[in-house]
């Protein structure tokens, strides 16, 4: 049959609720296991391995128990009060108080993503090249970083989706190549150190370890539903168990030089015996980890400008991206070389800011709780149906 | 000047004249036996005169029509009038006929193909619909070629194509929607769907999208391919297309809307997602674990295609660790003397490469064994042997040349994509090439059409539709229509039940 089309009448607006949030449960979990732990993987078991030495599972354990309960606080707060975490701020500390807060979280976040970027300029340097490169190699970097920061946080959402795939086969891909070096004696007994090493390794790590923050503004828009809190929670879990299995056999292949072992995930499995023949295929799983380093790193850069657009309720992102990242540039630029200067500012002297923020500031969020009626209980039947699957 | 048409045939021969002025345009006159004027205007070229002549012309000229003037020189009144429209229209049995008063449309008619017969005494014309359009006949399509399956493509008539989609999809679901897009071409366009199947909210917002589209003319599908385009200067592909009309059906079996144009061979499909160009129509006639391998050699010949010359490059210039010893030497050993870097030897080779491939596909048949000739030995071991280029550079471009030929829909992306990397690899190294892998994806995930993310069923992450994209389930393991289309009627395959001897019930 075939008609023909005289004039085509204005589509009615859709009546169903406006989706809200960027991320799903899914998403989240997938951030929590694939991501999250990345930045755990590059200086932090050189670090642990310093202080803890063949105990790094102990700090390591610790930290995950630290962060993994300030989770359980924020999704504890979304489960009672049905809401996300911005209206949540909204509706307690008023317009004021909300753009104080989103100052401090913004100015947390690029603080936080000071001593990451330092180190990953000097990643790019050591692993991507063979001779010192030119002063300005770095910088395409903070291009990638100002077009995240642009984009909404919907995309950062999907790219998780993305990260799972890349993550696993990366990841098992240089386990796999490096576990037939590994002597998983070596990180045995437990316990031979002191506390008080262990309780270094923890207060000079938590910079690395500080995730607990990084959801706060990813539930921000979070529709919560019942079950979601133990999906994420476990996830944040696996993504521990990743990093253990992985210092274990970090450790297990360095033992005691691997202190000096900065970059632990381009050299854990640079020893497979058939790199000599078919040349470093490793670097492909390191590049592909490299790709979710990338992401992980810009997160909090990305909710730095999300914090200052809701302080500033510029809608301009690109203005907000641009000054955030070539702050960013010109730090690292001018600051390449006092890379222990920074390390032991942001580790040693303020160790003490990743904790209030990561720790702290979760449990203070419980006060959000106060005068707020529980909900009814939000399950995946009784929810609206979104029409749109697409996240 | 006049809007309707006036009883008197002169005077509307006239003014038909006066819109219609090119000399293709004829006028065929005759009488009915009682000497009634009658006239039938066509574009010379466009029609069936045979049938003109045995279905028209003929049956008028055996009847009488008794149209009369009065003495003050008026035709009959609008009764008799209509008595006589209904009388024309029985005498001329012609299947497909219908009338019209509007000057506008009569010459849109005309210029359609269409006749336009016009009578002495009556103010309606009638439009017959006696096309003979030139066209090619049903080919298989140069560009998507298949061992196994079926070979008709599309052609350039888009009735003939609605037909070849018609003549699959045999269900009163099918609908064709046709609408003129281009203000001087005035080019047939149908959007194809299936009824209840294909997502209303696509299908309106299509419809507003091609609406939209005010522009002198549409010669080809493209044309719509860029107005439908969210991204107008992405890169990368955002509307699908065929030349097969059984990929185009069962594309729009799977919840997509189709569109023909008249004078493409290429119909398009919407949404995209960028799976679609890594599949072949063969890997639906074959075993689907072969078509997974092969759907698996795509993606590879497809990362070679874009990676391999960036990472010779920057394995010469920034990390030799990259290869292994052995064939690091022997590279270094065939590189040696080379007056050019590495990055401007492979830009010379992919430049040259381009270039051929442009000739091969403008240049005349004749010569083409010339240029296959020139190309191949004197631009290839002729430069080897003077010095100017290196064995393993020819050799990387050529691996790469042919691996992006394995998709080749992805052709054009894969070409400019492979410059870029090509580019931020000899600046930039390795680094370079992670950080635009990053920002890559990056970008395609945000990247949705119509409501559907480009990277689906990666991104956003959905696990049935997972089982035909890399990997090839089996039809009976695909029960459910891709998610990604939001059909409605998600069921397409309902398994039969049988007991347990095997027996249907």
């Amino acid at each position: 049959m075939t008609t023909t089309v005289q004039r085509i009448p204005a589509m009615p607006k859709s009546k169903t609720k406006k989706q809200e949030g960027s991320f799903n449960a899914r998403q989240l979990c997938f951030f929590s296991a694939f991501i999250a732990p990345l930045s755990k993987l590059l200086e932090t078991p050189s670090l642990l391995s310093q202080y803890a030495l063949g105990d790094l599972l102990l700090p390591t354990v610790l930290q995950y128990l630290l962060q993994s309960s300030a989770l359980a606080v924020l999704l504890f707060i979304l489960s009672k009060t049905g809401k996300g975490f911005f209206t949540l701020v909204n509706e307690k500390l008023g317009n004021i108080g909300a753009k104080i807060f989103y100052a401090v979280l913004s100015a947390y976040f690029l603080f936080s993503s000071l001593l990451p970027m330092i180190e990953l300029e000097k990643f790019s340097q050591a692993v991507f090249y063979d001779t010192a490169p030119f002063a300005f190699t770095f910088t395409p970097f903070f291009f990638l970083s100002g077009f995240i920061c642009v984009k909404g946080l919907k995309s950062f959402a999907r790219i998780t989706d993305i990260c799972f795939p890349l993550f696993l086969l990366s990841f098992f891909g240089i386990i796999f190549m490096s576990v037939g070096e590994t002597d998983f004696e070596s990180i045995l007994p437990w316990f031979e150190f002191p506390f008080s090493k262990i309780f270094d390794a923890v207060k000079f790590t938590t910079s690395h370890f500080s995730d607990a923050i990084l959801f706060l503004p990813l539930l921000g828009d979070y529709r919560y539903e019942q079950g979601d809190g133990k999906k994420i929670y476990f996830s944040y879990w696996a993504g521990g168990i990743f990093v253990l299995l992985f210092l274990s056999v970090f450790y297990g292949i360095y033992t005691t030089i691997a202190p000096a072992q900065h970059y632990a995930f381009t050299k854990i499995a640079q020893y497979f015996p058939a790199l000599k023949t078919v040349g470093r295929i490793d670097l492909i799983f390191v590049y592909l980890l490299t790709v979710i380093l990338f992401f992980a790193n810009i997160l909090p850069v990305r909710l730095c400008v999300l914090c200052l657009e809701k302080t500033t309720d510029c809608k301009n992102k690109i203005v907000l991206s641009s000054i955030v990242n070539a702050g960013l540039f010109l730090f690292v630029f001018f600051f390449n070389k006092y890379q222990n200067t920074v390390f032991e500012l942001v580790t040693k002297t303020l160790w003490w800011v990743f904790p209030v923020f990561s720790v702290l500031l979760p449990v203070l969020c419980l006060l959000l709780l106060l005068g707020n009626k529980k909900p009814k209980n939000r399950t995946r039947k009784n929810t609206v149906k979104e029409k749109n699957y697409a996240r | 000047m006049e809007e309707k048409l006036l009883k008197n045939l002169d005077e509307n021969l006239k003014i038909l004249k006066e819109l219609l002025p090119a000399q293709d345009v004829l006028t065929y006159s005759f009488e009915t036996k009682d000497g009634v004027a009658c006239a039938v205007i066509y574009a010379d070229g466009m029609v069936n005169k045979q049938l003109l002549g045995e279905l028209v012309a003929r049956p008028l000229t055996k009847i009488t029509l008794n149209i009369k003037q009065n003495d003050g020189g008026r035709y009959e009144t609008n009764e008799v009038q209509a008595e006589l429209q209904e009388f024309i229209k029985t005498t001329l049995l012609f299947p497909e006929l219908k009338d019209g008063t509007e000057f506008s449309k009569l010459t849109d008619e005309i210029l359609d193909g269409n006749s336009l017969l016009l009578v002495d005494g009556l103010d309606t014309g009638f439009i017959i619909g006696a096309k003979l359009l030139p066209v090619r006949s049903i080919s298989e399509p140069p560009s998507d070629v298949a061992i196994k399956g079926p070979r008709e493509g599309f052609i350039e008539d888009i009735k003939t194509n609605m037909t070849l989609v018609r003549k699959r999809l045999k269900c009163p679901e099918l609908r064709f929607e046709t609408l003129k897009i281009g203000k001087r071409s005035n080019t047939h366009v149908a959007i194809s769907y299936l009824d209840g199947i294909s997502s209303q909210e696509t299908l309106q917002k299509i419809k507003e999208q091609l609406q939209k589209i005010n522009v002198d003319c549409i010669v080809d599908s493209s044309y719509i391919a860029g107005f439908l385009a969210p991204r107008k200067h992405s890169v990368f592909k955002q509307v699908g297309s065929t030349e097969k009309p059984d990929v185009f059906c069962a594309k729009i079996a799977e919840g997509r809307v189709g569109i023909l144009v008249d004078g493409s061979p290429i119909a398009l499909t919407l949404p995209f997602i960028l799976t679609e160009d890594l599949q072949s129509s063969e890997d639906y006639f074959i075993s689907p674990f072969m078509a997974s391998v092969y759907r698996g050699i795509r993606l590879t010949a497809l990362f070679v295609a874009l990676l391999l010359p960036a990472l010779y490059v920057t394995a010469q210039i920034f990390k030799m660790q990259l290869l292994p010893l052995g064939l690091m030497l022997t590279i270094a050993g065939s590189v040696q003397g080379l007056p050019l870097s590495p990055s401007l030897e492979i830009f010379v080779v992919l430049l040259l490469l381009e270039i051929l491939k442009e000739a091969s596909i403008r240049m005349p048949k004749y010569v083409g064994m010339s240029l296959s000739v020139v190309g191949a030995l004197v631009l290839g071991e002729a430069a080897v042997s003077a010095g100017f280029l290196s064995t393993p550079a020819i050799i990387v471009v050529a691996v790469s040349g042919i691996c992006l030929y394995t998709v080749p829909n992805f052709v054009e992306t894969g070409s400019i994509l492979r410059w870029i990397f090509l580019l931020v690899a000899g600046s930039v190294g390795v680094f370079g090439i992670v950080l635009f892998v990053a920002f890559l994806l990056y970008y395609l995930v945000g990247a949705d059409g119509f409501g559907t993310p480009l990277l689906s069923p990666f991104s956003p992450l959905t696990t049935q539709d997972l089982k035909d994209t890399i990997i090839k389930y089996p039809l009976e393991e695909l029960p459910k229509r891709p998610n990604v289309f939001r059909s409605k009627n998600k069921t397409r395959y309902r398994p039969n039940k049988t007991d347990s001897k095997g027996q249907e019930q």
